[in-house]
């Protein structure tokens, strides 16, 4: 259970990006052997080897963006927290907007708008979830925020990559 | 107090649970996502009435499931 708290600061992101790594290869996988088995010529053969060839293909690409999106995201957290001196759902949904701003910042100002919103909306979406999750859980459960408290800003970095990469 | 309340054990829920705790979260999460830019793209290719339900409901339920199998990986790996 105690590497269920989250990390202190600086090693956060190096955990965080190695988890969005992980979970964008494993989740990449299985969204692109079912998407490579559909696409492929009929015959079981073609199908196994289509989508053999999509996981090898796109999984590792997939974690790749996931793992830029937590690396960054933990990265402004981290840089967040430090400059306000607390930490609280606020700067999850600054840093997750910023990352979506920065991530989209070489296709022009409308892009950087529109990405930051998703990204900003998206995190608040889970904070709310999380901290809903927390109040439930700590009525339930006695251990309930502690594991509550994780899953909120980690899984953020792996949607918004998964958006983007499909936008 | 509560002492020992409910089918989860006193400790810690264990891995399948939690892997299942983070779907439901991940799929509600999805859901909500999923009905806000479903409408908007859905109305942006110029959806009205009945067929707009129909997109913003498919939307919201592909967003849910793809969340919701990402965030139940990202709790499994932890675990």
């Amino acid at each position: 259970m105690e590497e269920y708290a989250r990390e202190p600061c600086p090693w956060r992101i190096v955990d965080d990006c190695g988890g969005a790594f992980t979970m964008g290869a494993i989740g990449g996988g299985i969204f692109q052997a079912v998407k490579g088995f559909r696409n492929s010529p009929s015959g079981m053969n073609h199908r196994l080897k289509g989508s053999m060839t999509a996981i090898k293909t796109r999984a590792p690409q997939l974690g790749g963006s996931f793992a830029v999106w937590g690396g960054l995201f933990s990265m402004i957290d981290c840089g967040l927290v430090k400059v306000r001196g607390k930490e609280d759902p606020w700067n999850s949904i600054t840093s997750g907007a910023m990352t979506g701003a920065i991530l989209a910042a070489r296709n022009g100002p409308v892009a950087m708008v529109g990405s930051a919103a998703m990204g900003g909306i998206l995190l608040a979406l889970i904070e709310g979830a999380g901290i809903l999750l927390t109040r439930f859980a700590s009525s339930q459960f006695p251990t309930g925020p502690q594991f509550a408290e994780e899953p909120a800003p980690m899984p953020a970095p792996s949607y918004g990559g998964d958006f983007r990469q499909y936008q | 107090m509560p002492v020992a309340v409910g089918p989860y054990g006193q400790q810690q829920p264990n891995c399948f649970d939690r892997v299942k705790m983070g779907f439901m979260m991940g799929f509600a999460v999805g859901m909500a996502a999923g009905a806000m830019f479903g409408t908007f793209s859905c109305l942006r290719v110029g959806m009205r009435g009945r067929e707009l339900m129909g997109g913003v409901g498919k939307t919201m339920l592909q967003s849910g499931g793809t969340f919701g199998t990402f965030m139940s990986i990202g709790m499994g790996i932890r675990c």
